[in-house]
């Protein structure tokens, strides 16, 4: 046993024993903050296995890459001359990346989300997390900010890339910074949209789904299935009020919200020819998360422990 | 002030099984032994008492603090081990424990130096950088001790700390329960089901039933009334109560077993006599403590719980309220 000291030919080692602590007790706001940097390091599988750190990082290099290739190739195409007809015909803008990179975001909720609300459950962690500093709560809390962290930051760094990119690229880089400064506001509104209702929907099916495998197929099937609802309603021309039916579902919502922010054509038939108002989308996606966060935070008050 | 107080707890689960009745107490600092069969409210008196679960009513103060409103107050200072798996398989228990401090409020580099002190002190050493799920019964208890030790708790709360534990594995568990209790000044509530167990370990006993008091009061008082001789016999059980009730001693019988109630020295030597007399196969002849199972049931103190019983078999084994013969 530990109480024991022992004669080795380095010398002794002495047991002390156990030790009483006398340092600082930071309370429930210091453990809450803890958690959720926890939760937005194992999001990215940091502080786990090497596995744990494919599918995030894997994920996260596919959203980033085009707006790595967008800028290289702006580059070369400036020095060679063609700057401006390029920056015309680039697929990769501020208001398209959003559409480049939804699809890669939701994988990322469905692969990522299961892993910070399935395991404590599976594990039957959650009676030691709740015998201390923190409340249920802040669990819940802490958990889904620790998530829509995470996407914020796979979301937002292509654009930053993206953002710097074309003011280096730009012929004078002081003319380039006045240009591109105005869309700084628009695509962190877009990206912190995005983040808050992909992490709250996946955040609320994954803390209802313990088990990882069921928990990856909900989160893809509350994002794929309602675009296709909406869309075969809307194909019925059923009417007005069933166009608005376009604001249960988070992935047009993000693509009506999208479209309205930058002032841009949306791609997506469906949003085009809905007469939503703009600032509808963004409202539904706001009180999407909240209600979404809600009903998380519920679910803790509730699930055993 | 009082460790913990208890005014008229009751729960009622959804469903209707009421597991806490109208439970009234006052306990001071010590090590408190909570003794009662499985389903007796153990394990919900100590939920109650960390705020995982609400009472339906009544009240419950732990360190002088109502545990209804201000948890997360006394949380801080209290450490749980559960009976349940409550260990994330896939992570280090160095991480793990940490991670636990942290959630109690201690900053980084605090929880990383207790961690290592106290996963040290419950005796795991070079395995604490591998994944928990690698790691055998006891480890793993050692760890749940270590979770609930790291943050420095005034009060320890361990719902059967030696579930699963081969006989020497409980032993050092004990061990640690014991030493955590006395050396360190940090009280201590043990709940079980195995009284042999709780006795060696405990100051004071708790005990019990149905979510009802039965008795709270210092080990000694509980113990200190007489015991019973168990006398196992191959066959002739029935000639030896005959023989021994002849003697004037009140045998009964259970299968091949025949138990003696001991008042003093006497029934040793009628017992030898009696056996030696009949010729009779003798098996194992044991020592019984009477008493803190005969709180729960008015039964002779077989040995063998039900409940512990498949898990205990051999001499080793005598069963709760024998652990005095070994």
């Amino acid at each position: 046993m530990s109480l024991s000291s022992a004669t080795g030919p380095g010398g002794r080692i002495y047991d002390l024993g156990y030790q009483r602590y006398g340092g600082p007790r930071l309370g429930r706001r210091a453990a809450a903050t803890a958690l959720f940097t926890q939760s937005l390091r194992t999001a990215f599988g940091i502080g786990r296995g090497g596995r744990a750190k494919i599918a995030p990082f894997a994920l996260a290099g596919l959203a980033i890459l085009p707006a790595i290739l967008a800028v290289g190739i702006a580059a070369l195409a400036t020095q060679a001359g063609a700057g401006n007809v390029l920056d015309e015909a680039s697929p990769v803008r501020y208001e398209t990346y959003h559409g480049l990179t939804v699809t890669l975001l939701i994988l990322f909720c469905a692969a990522q989300a299961p892993e910070l609300f399935g395991r404590d459950q599976r594990y039957g962690v959650l009676s030691l997390y709740f015998s201390r500093a923190i409340t249920r709560s802040d669990y819940a809390v802490a958990r889904v900010a620790g998530l829509m962290a995470a996407l914020l930051v796979v979301d937002l760094t292509p654009q930053v890339i993206l953002f710097v990119g074309r003011v280096l690229v730009a012929a004078d880089p002081i003319t380039g910074l006045q240009n591109e400064i105005p869309n700084v506001p628009l695509f962190t509104a877009q990206a912190l949209l995005t983040a808050l209702l992909l992490g709250g929907l996946s955040s609320l099916i994954a803390a209802w789904t313990p088990r990882r495998a069921y928990a990856t197929a909900g989160i893809i099937a509350a994002a794929i299935i309602p675009p296709v609802v909406v869309a075969i309603v809307d194909s019925m021309e059923v009417g007005d009020l069933a166009s608005y039916l376009v604001l249960l579902s988070p992935g047009d919502v993000l693509d009506g919200a999208n479209s309205w922010i930058f002032g841009a054509l949306s791609q997506n038939p469906v949003i085009v020819r809905s007469d939503v108002p703009g600032p509808a989308y963004v409202a539904a996606a706001l009180v999407g998360a909240a209600v979404m966060l809600a009903l998380t935070v519920r679910r803790y008050q509730r699930v055993g422990a | 002030m009082a460790l913990i107080a208890l005014h008229g707890l009751t729960k009622r689960y959804p469903g209707g099984v009421m597991a806490l009745d109208g439970l009234t107490l006052e306990l001071e600092p010590g090590i408190i032994g909570l003794v009662g069969a499985n389903g007796a409210g153990k394990s919900t008196l100590l939920k109650i008492l960390l705020g995982l679960l609400e009472p339906t009513s009544g009240s419950a103060e732990v360190l002088g603090i109502d545990v209804r409103g201000r948890g997360t107050t006394v949380r801080p200072h209290l450490g749980y081990m559960p009976e349940s798996d409550c260990l994330p398989l896939d992570t280090s228990a160095t991480d793990f424990v940490s991670h636990m401090a942290r959630m109690s409020g201690l900053p980084g580099s605090a929880a990383r130096e207790r961690t290592a002190e106290v996963l040290r002190h419950v005796g795991l050493y070079e395995e604490r950088y591998r994944a928990i799920g690698g790691y055998s019964t006891g480890m793993k208890q050692r760890v749940k001790l270590a979770q609930a030790l790291v943050h420095d708790p005034r009060l320890l709360l361990l719902d059967e700390p030696t579930n699963g534990l081969d006989p020497a594995g409980r032993d050092e568990m004990l061990g640690l329960v014991r030493r955590t209790g006395t050396e360190f000044g940090i009280a201590v509530i043990v709940a079980s089901h195995l009284l042999g167990e709780i006795e060696r370990v405990c100051d004071f006993l708790v005990a019990i039933d149905a979510g009802h008091l039965l008795r709270a009061a210092p080990l000694g008082s509980f113990t200190e009334r007489t015991g019973y001789l168990a006398v196992e016999v191959e066959e002739g059980a029935a000639a030896l109560v005959d023989a021994l009730a002849a003697k004037g001693l009140q045998p009964a019988v259970d299968g091949r077993t025949v138990v003696v109630p001991i008042e003093d020295d006497r029934p040793y030597d009628l017992v030898r006599d009696a056996l030696a007399d009949l010729g009779l196969p003798l098996v194992r002849l044991e020592q019984r403590r009477r008493g803190l199972e005969d709180l729960f049931a008015d039964r002779p103190s077989d040995g063998t719980d039900g409940a512990d019983g498949a898990d205990r078999a051999g001499p080793a084994s005598v069963g709760a309220a024998g652990s005095d013969v070994r």
